[in-house]
């Protein structure tokens, strides 16, 4: 999507909808984002979904970009990523995001390569 | 004229000086002497003296010569008027047009002109300014209305209509 498109009524709609989802205060906001914003077939919906959620610095919604494989620092979209990636390193508090990372790396229930990126993020995040 | 005359000659000259003066009257200055003449006055007078005759001595060309340069002078005189002249004309053009440009200044001020001029821009810069402010501010009140909705029966259904119509826009500008 180029950046007139990024213009456009219905993407500002979208945006806006995201926006108000990462303020909400309702818990099953994470559901929704999780459920229409990180499935959606463009990638810049997906960057602002998982923005959205990193910003909510909720466990549930940490969760989703951290463990969930193809979602956030998984997401297949380099740019999504490394977006998300930006976005976990910028938390004023990231006590919950370490708590989640580690949570991923010691838990043998998720794949190796979902675990060995929360491995990656945690040591920048350390060294941030 | 023997040796002897010519020694008294000589010793006459030398020690009786007043024979070869040809005015020994009293001068003002007794110390200025020329050529053995005290002079009457503090004046030299050369001794090869000219008459100038100014009536005889000026020939017809020179008359023409000093006519041409009188003339010279009084056109000059002409001109540097005729230049003050237009010096001041110049400088009266320059205080009318002044004062008449001041004139309409003030004309302009006392008109609504200005009055028209200062609400258009007062209009332009509301309408921008405006404008701008009230496009974030729609948007800022449309998301926290939103942000108070319930996610799973209002803005579930809403942002899924959203995102196919941005799908179909993106699909229709590919």
């Amino acid at each position: 999507m180029d950046t007139i498109m990024k213009s456009t009524k219905n993407f500002n709609r979208v945006s806006d909808i995201i926006d108000s989802l990462t303020i909400n205060p309702n818990p099953d906001s994470v559901a929704v984002l999780e459920e229409i914003g990180t499935n959606s077939s463009i990638d810049e919906v997906r960057e602002m979904t998982a923005r959205a959620l990193v910003k909510r610095n909720e466990p549930a919604s940490l969760s989703v970009v951290i463990s969930h494989k193809g979602k956030g620092i998984n997401d297949m979209s380099t740019v999504v990523a490394m977006s998300t990636i930006n976005c976990l390193l910028s938390l004023e508090d990231k006590e919950l995001a370490m708590k989640v990372l580690e949570d991923t790396i010691s838990d043998e229930g998720f794949e190796e390569d979902v675990r060995e990126n929360a491995r990656s993020v945690k040591a920048l995040m350390a060294l941030s | 004229m023997s040796t002897i005359e010519r020694i008294n000659q000589l010793s006459h000259r030398i020690f009786n000086t007043t024979l070869n003066e040809k005015n020994v009257s009293r001068s003002s200055n007794p110390f200025a002497n020329f050529q053995k003449n005290v002079l009457n006055a503090d004046v030299l007078e050369l001794s090869s003296k000219k008459d100038i005759n100014i009536s005889g001595g000026i020939t017809q060309g020179t008359k023409r010569i000093y006519s041409t340069f009188v003339g010279s002078i009084n056109d000059f005189g002409k001109r540097f008027y005729e230049g003050i002249e237009s010096i001041k004309e110049f400088g009266m053009r320059m205080k009318n047009s002044m004062v008449s440009a001041w004139n309409k200044v003030c004309e302009i001020g006392n008109t609504d002109v200005v009055e028209g001029l200062k609400n258009g821009y007062n209009a332009v810069k509301n309408v921008l300014t405006a404008d701008v402010g009230k496009l974030f501010n729609t948007r800022e009140k449309e998301i926290t209305k939103m942000a108070k909705m319930d996610p799973q029966t209002q803005i579930k259904p809403m942002f899924a209509e959203s995102l196919k119509a941005l799908e179909e826009e993106l699909v229709q500008a590919a």
